[in-house]
């Protein structure tokens, strides 16, 4: 795994936030981008002053903040709307649903791999891309017809304050950017809740169920959870979510499963399944919203709601 | 290594028994395993009875007769590399299993069910594309109608899965790897019900196989009706592997490799080695799984990794030894 938090740092020198100070690009670009900057004012930014490394290590120059933007990942998609960047996008994938005017901007089908035809025929300035193998051939076609390519990973929920900070100058709204990454970052600090989790309810994430497959601690999900007050039982799993045996299920023994779907889940009236003691006891707790399916600014919400959500399920 | 084939066989049954009951993402000591396989009331009792008795139980049923359709097809069409899935019914069971999963549908019986329909639907079309002109039918017709279904099975999954929502795309493509984590009492009996027919028909014409294989003028001449042998074994082959794929999604490389090490250890008779590849293909299923199971709890791996990466070297050792 890559280490998000340090890959992708914006240089342009004045809208650096105090005690962002850690820098990967080699030291003469970074001179050069904070002299350049240092010259424009907020109003009028100067030709070349915005420079970025996304994380596939790739720098980025834009002349000025793009106004053509193609969003591969609902997660972008989200967070542009977010920093009040929507009316720059041109382009989205078929599953970006959030929020609703995304539905409104032009739908270029699959995001991983993306459609290079669809994408190039809605004339990108700017292509955001979700980090994959299978989309780095893209992101190089994407540049070879002009566009700039943001490749990012996009997993956690540190990540969305991470990327708004990057993409705020880059799509022209910095302020707003660094404003929801400041708020969204102060807001999940307040939530975080002393490390004693003796007492803490025991819960399964359960992502689907033939098979049988549960979220691990790789998942931002389950750091959803974590938040809430609830102890993911498979936080020893350190990839996203994993095939995982009813057995182990059985013996992790979570108070509470968490699933997407409303009503008792179908897997419960098989009799393998009611080995384990909350299926038995039908103790599922449903989080229906879609905010949960990737990170997002709706995080700080979704934790409430979930905190709730646990504290009725309560003995 | 000619000699002794049952007790080798019988041998294996019981390791291979032992092991499942023994191994999985717990670790539960030989004496409380067999508390829990007695006393209903024991501490380890649900996990032994209710989920390791049954999956080492399917994993038996469905590994023993993907050997034996695997070892029928390859003398029905005269083909070494002939398996189960050879007749395209593991597409078809695809097709209804990702029908199913992308129609968001439910209950728990849904995916099994479309799974075998699917199954069946492609068994009756590739038998009757195989008719030669309504009445023969012929094996290399079988296999390219097996081959073409399969292709045209597979092409409309590809279809409906990038049509539908993205997770459930991911977790189909789970489904089609096969496992035995749906493993009840309630596959176990289904599978009792609907594959015990077709496994015995299989089982007792082991004769009428061994005929055949000297070539269908040869049989016709020794008192057979190779016609007839061909249809039944197809039938009774394609019924059973629709059985196993509904029931555990296409479990791949027992229904190819046991036959052939079981022919390279004992010879090519049908009426032993129909039995004999019964025995050792869930033997081998059941242990392959045990591993898939306990080797890195509590994540599990698909069997069909393990058949794969345990099968493939055996094989080329049994391979290397017959010609040296």
């Amino acid at each position: 795994m890559a280490s998000p938090a340090l890959s992708f740092r914006l240089l342009n020198a004045h809208l650096q936030g105090p005690g962002d100070g850690r820098f990967h690009l080699k030291p003469v670009v970074g001179l050069l981008v904070a002299l350049l900057a240092a010259c424009g004012t907020r109003a009028n930014q100067s030709a070349g002053s915005l420079v970025a490394v996304d994380d596939a290590g790739d720098t980025v120059r834009l002349a000025q903040p793009a106004s053509r933007v193609v969003s591969l990942s609902p997660a972008t998609t989200e967070l542009v709307f977010a920093i009040g960047a929507g009316d720059r996008l041109v382009g989205r994938t078929r599953w970006c649903d959030f929020p609703e005017a995304a539905r409104a901007v032009a739908d270029v089908g699959d995001g991983i791999p993306p459609n290079i035809e669809s994408v190039l025929a809605r004339r990108p300035d700017l292509v955001l891309l979700y980090r994959s193998p299978q989309n780095s051939d893209a992101a190089e076609r994407f540049r070879a017809a002009g566009a700039a390519v943001l490749q990012l990973d996009f997993d956690h929920l540190e990540d969305v304050s991470r990327i708004a900070r990057l993409l705020g100058p880059l799509v022209g709204h910095p302020a707003q950017g660094d404003s929801l990454a400041t708020a969204f970052d102060a807001e999940l600090a307040r939530l975080r809740l002393p490390s004693d989790d003796r007492g803490a309810p025991t819960v399964l994430l359960l992502a689907w169920d033939q098979p049988p497959m549960a979220i691990g601690a790789g998942s931002f999900q389950s750091e959803i959870l974590t938040l809430a007050g609830g102890r993911n039982v498979f936080a020893d799993i350190t990839t996203p979510s994993a095939t995982v045996s009813i057995e182990a299920i059985a013996a992790r023994d979570p108070s509470l499963i968490l699933v997407s779907d409303s009503g008792i889940p179908g897997f419960a009236r098989r009799p393998e399944w009611n080995v384990i003691r909350a299926v038995r006891e039908r103790r599922f707790v449903h989080l229906a919203t879609p905010a949960f399916g990737r990170p997002s600014p709706r995080a700080p919400a979704l934790v409430r709601e979930l905190r709730s959500l646990l504290a009725e399920r309560r003995p | 290594m000619t000699a002794a084939r049952w007790p080798w066989l019988l041998g294996l049954t019981l390791v291979a028994l032992a092991a499942g009951l023994s191994l999985g993402a717990t670790r539960i000591a030989p004496g409380a395993v067999w508390a829990g396989l007695s006393d209903p009331a024991a501490g380890a009792a649900p996990i032994i009875r209710e989920l390791r008795l049954p999956r080492v139980l399917l994993g038996f049923l469905v590994g023993g007769s993907l050997a034996v359709s695997g070892a029928v097809l390859q003398a029905l069409v005269r083909n070494p590399l002939a398996d189960p899935y050879v007749l395209g019914l593991s597409g078809g069971a695809t097709l209804g299993a990702v029908i199913a999963i992308s129609a968001g549908l439910t209950s728990p019986w849904a995916v099994p069910f479309a799974a075998f329909a699917g199954a069946m639907a492609t068994l009756l079309l590739v038998y009757r594309l195989s008719l030669v002109a309504g009445r023969r039918l012929d094996s290399h017709v079988l296999l390219l109608a097996g081959v073409v279904v399969s292709a045209f099975t597979m092409a409309l999954v590809t279809a409906i899965l990038m049509l539908v929502d993205a997770t459930r795309l991911q977790n189909s493509f789970r489904w089609m790897l096969g496992g035995l984590w749906s493993a009840s009492w309630i596959t176990v009996r289904m599978f009792a019900v609907y594959g015990i027919v077709p496994l015995g028909v299989l089982l007792l014409n082991g004769r009428s196989l061994d005929l055949l294989a000297l070539g269908e003028e040869q049989a016709r001449h020794l008192g057979s009706d190779p016609e007839r042998v061909k249809r039944v074994a197809y039938l009774a082959t394609g019924f059973l592997t629709a059985v196993a794929v509904a029931t555990s999604g296409a479990i791949g490389f027992v229904g190819l490799l046991v036959p052939h090490a079981i022919r390279r250890i004992w010879g090519p008779l049908h009426t032993a080695l129909l039995p004999s590849v019964f025995l050792a293909g869930g033997g081998f299923l059941v242990l392959a799984d045990a591993l898939a199971r306990s080797i890195a709890p509590p994540v599990e791996l698909p069997v069909g990794v393990v058949t794969a990466l345990v099968g493939v070297p055996l094989f080329a050792i049994l391979l290397k030894r017959r010609l040296a």
